[in-house]
């Protein structure tokens, strides 16, 4: 019974005539369970921090034990309570929003004018865009806090959503996506007079759900997750998101509770749209296959 | 005539759907690193450039007392992070691409880290490598009758364990991609190999394994270029200690720009790292080119 | 955008000024960074009550909770991004950075006509002012450093007289032996030590002038000399060695205790000695759930060089955006705080909440260090303490005997932060390699910051 589904295994070395070794069938569940010794080690700490945010301090702090020795609910509560996660959470879905809008329309634009457009001079940017894979974008953003403070643009989502509308590897997947489009519908939509961005609006984003789902996808666990430029633009500003407020830790006094808590409380929602979007995100991350 | 006007406005149009999505390249992209290279050449107060001063904040940052330590250890990073991070997910991936019973359970799992926030992981790990008995590992370990172990504070290991917790998160969505690209690969390839009477081995170490080396080209030099620029996970693990073991040189822009509010000294460091990029990609392609060429 | 716009509504607005139409006063925002962290819930309840205060002093001004613990690593981002709080704390080593630096909000004119300038201790003044005696700041209280003493813990292991008062240690020797006892009597750390950032070289300058070094000296043309690589500082780095690898008495990873998590290690029972100042001693009881009566606090002890205790102090500062009217509305915050020398019913009240919410909130009412001169303030802060004293004065004694003794030193001077930079590195170093070589390390550590001294040195012309 278990060697038997291997006689439908498509991809790998591993193959259903393999099954009659007995050492071919030893490899295969040695394999096995190496897998999952590795999706264990993957697991471990998130189901760690989910455990021990419900220990209080001084069992934290003094008790060799992975598991607290009672559920401290009301601790959590109160933890969440004082941090004022509430009104980080509200920040962050801003964030995210705006970030996911930008993502789709701008890298969408770009690409659609890189792939279908395509006018006069348009290798220019693409060559740029393709380079813009390898800048070191890190390394950037002493200028960068510095231009948007320049412009006083500073305390502000603005800078942040737009920040997500400048994303090659987006662009990339859009530009790949669009190329596969039937050319001929959109001519048919010009021809019938809808203007250049109308056509983009109304025949080629209608078109393409699946790609901006994948971006959508990316743009969310990523606008979420950052901090960086979030942390320099909207510190002591009122609108600190969730990661401002956890780099923020790295400063201030806080006990290890409250951020193992804090930790897990910033976990909580990307977790939640992984279980749910599972296939889609794990299909999207393999899209990423398509640039190598 | 008439076609060639047409065409023209139609180009303008074009360019007009373009034109924010390259406004904000040039914004986000473009311009800040020529920024960084003006910057550099300037003395600073705050953000306000002063007066051209040339190299003079080149040599001024080299001699900062901790350059050396943050130059040889961001090296260190790099090194272990293709010693580790590179082959790990090629290696799960081969591992994950051989199984047919839950495989897609192992390949959601193994992804999960990927989207738990990067700050979040690296205070997760925090408490993993916390020295003494309550340290979540050194429970672990007690478990097996090992006594604790000080974990970052050898500085011998402070680095390859920051490039573990790197690898830990990062890997399953390397794997993925390398997934794709294995379920790629033409059955007829290890049909015909097994005909040949090859082993599973020598089906994966010829057949496998070179189908995805051009993949694995393009994500080492990105993956040289993203860890290059390691800054927070030193920085909020163990704040460059202990005593600068793990310090890189983002982690210098950072306090130049952000501590001592030395904008020119940070964008000299800035330049510096991207002129050391340059010069590694471009090497790095000159050595994989000759290979071709044999 | 959103600037253009707001520029151009304030255009607007100002041409309708010019052209006599009534125009309603702009609001007035003060964002109070000066509001007490999350977790100190009894501390928020009474800045609240202060808040509802200024609705009737002040209606014209909106207060914004903005709390924001200085740190080095924070302040220049948020100057840059113009998201300082109009109010701060910062620490008696900053000022002179912050002025040159021009992050900071000259003050002098609201002080002056406030009346605190000449209230204010001369040498606090001067650490506020720039060349000019220009102002840039109003002090809030100094401390000065001392031993946090967990009193169970030596109780546990029999260090305490037939009082309950804990035998406090009277030199560094005595320490070690007394953290030994401990820790085989109880399991916990004797001490927790600091080596994760600049606050263990501000710790360790205290214990290397306890062995009688002296860190750094200011040379008569202005430039300073650094001098870690004494024989004194070695012997006290050696002596912090030998905390850990010879009587092995400090808490699992000093590299990651910093001033908050040493609170916490004295508060859960973990360490039984911290070095800290009596302005925190509501950071382990109300911030970390401490019981009031297991606290006590004893003087720095005393080495082979002397007895001293550090003293520094907290200067409120203010957000170089600040408009005058800003930081008017602010200064009257503090007022209402009883944080000036002013006494009224205002400020009396602001001080006899403070002590009632400490009494309350299980947080020890003890003398602080005013740096205020004016006799009938000093009294009315004097008086609100002892009416709400709360604790068993012995168990504080010896820290206030000291205090009021000689032995109060004030930080080193120069690039003080760096210093304590450098200071660190040699800690993380010697307290995570046993066979760390402490002499070359302080000579490299005084080699360093003499460069960063050398460095400093132009810009401070």
């Amino acid at each position: 019974m278990f060697f038997k589904k291997y006689y439908d295994k498509r991809d790998g070395a591993i193959r259903g005539y393999d099954m009659h070794s007995r050492s071919s069938r030893v490899l295969s569940v040695l394999i096995m369970l190496m897998c999952v010794v590795m999706v264990m080690i993957a697991l471990f700490p998130i189901v760690w921090v989910f455990l021990a945010a419900f220990k209080d301090i001084k069992d934290f702090n003094t008790n060799v034990s992975l598991l607290p020795s009672h559920f401290d609910f009301a601790g959590v509560a109160k933890t969440w309570g004082q941090l004022k996660f509430s009104k980080f959470y509200v920040n962050s879905i801003i964030l995210v929003v705006g970030s996911v809008f930008c993502a789709i329309l701008f890298n969408g634009l770009l690409a659609y004018g890189l792939a279908v457009l395509k006018p006069k001079g348009y290798k220019v940017i693409q060559a740029l865009v393709m380079w813009s894979l390898l800048i070191p974008s890190t390394a950037s953003i002493v200028a960068l806090f510095r231009n948007i403070n320049m412009l006083g643009m500073s305390r502000s989502f603005l800078p942040l959503w737009l920040a997500y509308g400048a994303n090659a590897f987006w662009v990339v997947l859009f530009k790949e996506f669009f190329e596969e489009l039937p050319t001929e519908l959109l001519e048919a939509a010009r021809l019938d007079g809808c203007g250049t961005l109308q056509v983009f609006l109304k025949m080629v984003l209608p078109l393409s759900k699946p790609i901006i789902m994948v971006v959508a996808i990316f743009a969310v666990t990523t606008s979420w997750s950052d901090f960086l430029l979030p942390y320099l633009v909207l510190n002591g500003s009122g609108k600190e998101t969730v990661m401002v407020k956890l780099f923020s830790f790295k400063d201030t006094p806080t006990n290890a509770v409250a951020m193992l808590r804090a930790v897990m409380f910033s976990i909580i929602p990307p977790t939640i749209l992984f279980v749910l979007f599972q296939k889609q995100i794990t299909d999207g991350a393999a899209a990423g296959a398509v640039k190598g | 005539m008439k076609k060639k006007t047409k065409f023209k406005r139609r180009d303008l149009m074009s360019w007009l759907v373009m034109l924010p999505s390259v406004i904000l390249f040039a914004f986000y992209v473009w311009e800040p690193l020529l920024e960084n290279v003006r910057l550099s050449l300037y003395s600073t107060i705050r953000y306000q450039t002063i007066d051209f001063v040339g190299l003079a904040n080149y040599s001024r940052v080299l001699k900062v007392p901790d350059f050396m330590a943050a130059f040889k250890n961001t090296f260190s990073y790099t090194f272990w992070s293709l010693l580790i991070g590179f082959f790990v997910p090629m290696i799960m991936a081969v591992l994950i691409s051989e199984t047919v019973h839950l495989k897609s359970f192992f390949r959601v799992g193994v992804y999960f880290p990927n989207i738990v926030p990067g700050l979040a992981t690296i205070w997760i790990w925090n408490y993993f490598f916390t020295p003494g008995p309550t340290g979540v590992l050194n429970i672990l370990l007690g478990k097996i009758g090992i006594a604790p172990q000080v974990w970052l504070n050898d500085s011998r290991w402070t680095i390859p364990l920051i490039v573990i917790t790197m690898t830990w998160k990062a890997a399953g969505s390397t794997a993925l991609i390398y997934m794709a690209s294995i379920s790629g690969i033409s059955a007829d390839l290890y049909e015909a190999a097994t005909i040949d009477g090859a082993t599973i081995w020598q089906r994966i170490k010829n057949i496998t394994l070179p189908s995805i080396t051009g993949l694995a080209r393009t994500l080492l030099i990105l993956q040289v270029i993203s860890v290059f620029q390691i800054l927070y996970e030193p920085m909020v693990l163990k704040n460059g200690g202990p005593n600068n073991a793990s310090i890189s040189l983002m982690m210098l822009v950072y306090r130049f720009a952000f501590r001592d509010s030395d904008f020119s000294g940070a964008a000299a460091m800035s330049v510096m790292i991207c002129i050391i990029l340059i010069l590694l990609s471009g090497l790095y392609m000159k050595l994989t080119r000759k290979k071709e060429e044999y | 955008m959103k600037r253009r716009v707001a520029g151009l509504l304030g255009a607007t607005l100002a041409a309708s000024m010019m052209l006599g139409v009534a125009a309603q006063a702009a609001d007035i925002t003060v964002n109070l960074g000066i509001w007490p962290e999350d977790t100190l819930t009894d501390e928020i309840t009474m800045h609240e009550g202060f808040l509802e205060k200024m609705k009737e002093l002040r209606p014209d001004v909106e207060y914004v909770p903005a709390y924001y613990k200085y740190s080095t690593d924070t302040f220049m981002p948020m100057v840059e991004a113009s998201t300082v709080p109009t109010v701060f704390e910062s620490w008696f080593t900053e000022p002179q950075k912050l002025i040159k630096q021009g992050a900071v909000a000259d003050i002098t004119d609201q002080l002056e006509e406030r009346g605190w300038l000449d209230a204010m201790n001369p040498a606090i003044r001067e650490l506020l002012s720039d060349e000019n005696g220009r102002i840039y700041g109003t002090p809030r209280d100094g401390y000065a450093l001392g031993l946090m003493v967990n009193v169970d813990l030596f109780k546990q292991a029999g260090l305490v007289d037939e009082n309950g008062v804990p035998k406090f240690p009277q030199t560094w020797d005595e320490l070690a032996e007394d953290a030994k006892a401990i820790k085989e009597a109880t399991g916990a750390a004797g001490l927790c030590l600091l080596a994760k950032d600049n606050a263990g070289g501000w710790h360790f300058s205290n214990i290397a002038w306890a062995f009688g070094a002296t860190l750094v000296t200011e040379n008569e043309d202005g430039t300073f000399t650094a001098n870690l690589a004494s024989d004194e500082a070695i012997a006290a780095m050696e002596y912090v060695k030998s905390l850990k690898w010879e009587y092995d008495v400090l808490t699992a990873d000093p590299t990651s205790e910093d001033w908050g998590t040493g609170f916490t290690q004295i508060a859960t029972d973990n360490a039984a000695m911290y070095i800290a100042a009596n302005d925190a001693v509501n950071q382990p009881t109300a911030g970390n759930g401490m019981a009031l009566e297991n606290l006590a606090m004893c003087a720095i002890p005393a080495g082979p060089g002397g007895q001293y205790s550090l003293s520094g102090g907290t200067p409120y500062m203010f957000s170089k955006d600040a408009t005058p009217e800003e930081i008017d509305a602010a200064l009257d915050y503090l007022e209402v705080m009883g944080k000036c020398p002013v006494v009224s019913d205002e400020t009396v009240s602001g001080l006899e909440a403070d002590a009632q919410m400490r009494k309350d909130a299980g947080i020890p009412v003890i003398q602080k260090f005013p740096c205020w001169i004016n006799e009938d303030f000093l009294a009315a802060e004097e008086k609100s303490i002892e009416e709400n004293a709360n604790v068993d004065p012995a168990l504080y004694q010896p820290y206030f005997d000291a205090v009021s003794a000689d032995g109060l030193r004030t930080e080193e001077p120069g690039q003080t932060q760096d210093m304590y930079a450098e200071l660190t590195k040699v800690l993380q170093a010697v307290l995570t390699d046993e066979s760390a070589d402490v002499a070359s390390l302080m000579q490299t550590a005084n080699e360093n910051y003499q460069t960063i001294l050398d460095n400093a040195a132009p810009a401070a012309e």
